[in-house]
């Protein structure tokens, strides 16, 4: 099945992201792991005719040199997803769209290039109230919000959401929401037919 | 260190952030039911303690999944709780239970008898008795028997012709197709007739458990499961895949087995398939065409079963629906209809089953379709009871819409 846009993520900035896609003519669907208690922003998009795969999540994909052509999912098991272009909005470590374990920190779906310090010992603050350092760390985009694979941009892949680097949610919303506006300023098709 | 999850079902990976609770339509209606973060996670921790902490009101799950579709960690809760009820549960089923539950048992009793069965189970009389006796609620429509199973129908009208297919599937028609409804199964093996499919019965084909599973007679799915997955297996030896039309009865055996009867069905879970699935995929990747009838018109509402949802793949259904020239196909929300199967016909659950469906049946109303396309059968029994409207399973649909002389023609060149 083809679709213009593939959203991952079902979270504030996937959602917003796939409500305006949606709104302005792109066929779009969203594969999110679990519901949220803010669902503002899914019956309107399932009324504009987004399709909705909750309670799946991405099992990797099928890339074509430096291009995603399709991903596979959990339920659908064999059958790809195809589409023009993704979205990754996976969220941090809780959403996990970051996983860290005693080697370092990934991405776990695409393998995409995280910043953070290696450093172990600068991940925390000993000050609990203090704005914890690994929430800092996240995907490195380029100056089109698109994250690469081993330094080489990922060219129909775009980024937004609390999964970017310096993008926390601890620092309120504005950040994340602005992040999702930049992508959907990438994908709208008055933008797109230019690109 | 411990570095992967090795609880079953997950129930490490609970995080308590209680969206399950928030999702789950029975806590809407009966607030003091336990919840499935409460009953299912949390729970389990105590019950591993003691099993002094089951809680008996865990029966009252409907079992539709929404707490799993819902919760953002990958933990199976439904699956946790009733796995505890199998475990820890000392209900024992009534005459009742036993009834709902062995629904092979009572369609080979009831079928050779249907007109009279069936107008027996339509009369006041028989229904104050099985409400007062049996606690069946009384204001429930029972399901209707058919005289002719599908599998007899199968045999003497249609089996012969199968193979004269080069290609063949095979059929888990499943309870409500052989002893209620054998005009699903009859449309089905006309569609896939027509694209050029031969269908054969499994070697064998059991109830798949599931309203046993919700009598709390596990050891009895068990047996079935046994069955069901040899004959899947055989038949994916011989190189078919095994075909179904309900949803219900595709996720126990997918996805139950292992999550609560504990079988390791890894080895034929993908060879068992919804037919909705099937065809659209066989259309998208060239190998079958369709051709419609002309001057086929329907506004149709699709509610997506509870279990459909869990199975995600509804998006199937849609893509394969609007490829019909003359449907308008309008989603419904996403919500239970509340019978969950047999839980609904018992009398201590009826007026809840009615008020978790009520704002389905409300949505239903507003939107005013010419019919329901759902692919679970209780569902149907449940909306075209509360609503009036008629529910058609996506298959039915098809082999209506279909010119399948032409179809045929397209497949056979």
């Amino acid at each position: 099945m083809k679709f213009d846009v593939i959203i991952i993520g079902s979270g504030q900035a996937g959602m917003q992201v796939a409500a305006a896609l949606q709104r302005s003519g792109r066929k779009t669907a969203v594969i999110g792991l679990g519901r949220s208690i803010n669902e503002v922003e899914v019956k309107p998009y399932e009324q504009l005719g987004g399709t909705l795969l909750i309670g799946d999540s991405v099992t990797g994909g099928i890339f074509d040199g430096d291009r995603l052509q399709a991903v596979r999912t959990a339920n659908l098991g064999a059958y790809p997803l195809e589409a023009d272009d993704f979205v990754i909005a996976t969220g941090k470590f809780l959403g996990r769209g970051l996983v860290a374990d005693m080697d370092g920190i990934y991405e776990p779906l695409f393998g995409l290039d995280v910043d953070y310090d290696p450093d172990r010992s600068h991940w925390f603050d000993a000050d609990f109230g203090a704005c914890q350092p690994f929430l800092r760390f996240g995907v490195r985009t380029d100056a089109q919000s698109r994250p690469s694979v081993g330094g080489r941009t990922v060219t129909n892949l775009y980024a937004c959401g609390e999964l970017l680097a310096g993008v926390s949610a601890v620092e309120g919303r504005d950040a994340i929401a602005g992040s999702a506006a930049r992508v959907i300023g990438q994908l709208k098709p008055s933008d797109h037919a230019e690109a | 260190m411990q570095k992967r999850n090795i609880s079953p079902n997950n129930f490490e990976q609970c995080v308590k952030c209680a969206i399950c609770t928030d999702f789950c339509p029975v806590l809407k209606v009966l607030p003091s039911y336990p919840g499935p973060k409460h009953g299912g996670p949390d729970g389990e921790r105590l019950r591993l303690k003691n099993a002094l902490f089951f809680d008996s009101n865990l029966k009252y799950c409907l079992n539709c999944k929404r707490c799993e579709v819902a919760c953002p960690s990958g933990v199976r809760i439904a699956d946790i709780i009733h796995s505890a009820r199998d475990r820890y549960g000392e209900d024992r089923p009534s005459l009742r239970d036993w009834m709902l539950a062995n629904t092979d048992t009572m369609g080979t009793l009831a079928s050779p008898f249907a007109p009279v069965v069936n107008g027996a189970l339509g009369l006041g009389v028989t229904k104050s008795v099985l409400d007062g006796v049996m606690k069946i609620d009384h204001r429930r429509t029972f399901p209707k028997y058919a005289g002719r199973k599908f599998t007899t129908w199968f045999r003497r009208e249609a089996e012969a012709a199968q193979a004269g297919y080069k290609k063949q599937v095979s059929y888990f028609h499943g309870c409500y197709v052989n002893y209620n409804y054998p005009q699903l199964g009859k449309d089905f093996v006309r569609v896939m007739n027509a694209l050029g499919y031969g269908v054969r019965l499994l070697d064998k084909e059991k109830c798949c458990g599931v309203a046993m599973m919700s009598g709390g007679m596990f050891d009895a799915a068990r047996r079935n499961a046994a069955v069901n997955l040899a004959s899947v297996g055989a038949a994916a030896s011989e190189g078919r895949l095994t075909l179904t039309t309900s949803s219900t009865c595709t996720l126990t055996m997918r996805e139950e087995y292992p999550g609560v009867l504990g079988i390791d069905n890894e080895a034929v879970r993908d060879d068992i398939v919804l037919a909705v699935r099937f065809i659209f995929e066989a259309v998208e990747r060239g190998e079958v065409q369709l051709a419609f009838k002309e001057g086929f018109r329907a506004r149709a509402a699709y509610h997506v079963p509870c279990h459909m949802e869990k199975l995600g793949w509804s998006l199937f259904t849609r893509a394969l629906m609007e490829r019909i020239p003359g449907m308008e196909l309008v989603p419904l929300e996403s919500i239970c209809c509340g019978i969950a199967g047999t839980y609904g016909f018992k009398k201590e659950n009826y007026e809840r089953s009615q008020r978790i469906g009520q704002p389905l049946f409300d949505n239903i109303a507003q939107v005013r379709p010419d019919f329901v396309v759902c692919e679970c059968e209780t569902c149907k029994w449940q909306i075209e009871m509360s609503t009036g409207v008629e529910v058609r399973n996506p298959i039915s649909v098809l082999a209506e819409a279909l010119d399948l002389e032409a179809t045929a023609a397209l497949n056979h060149q």
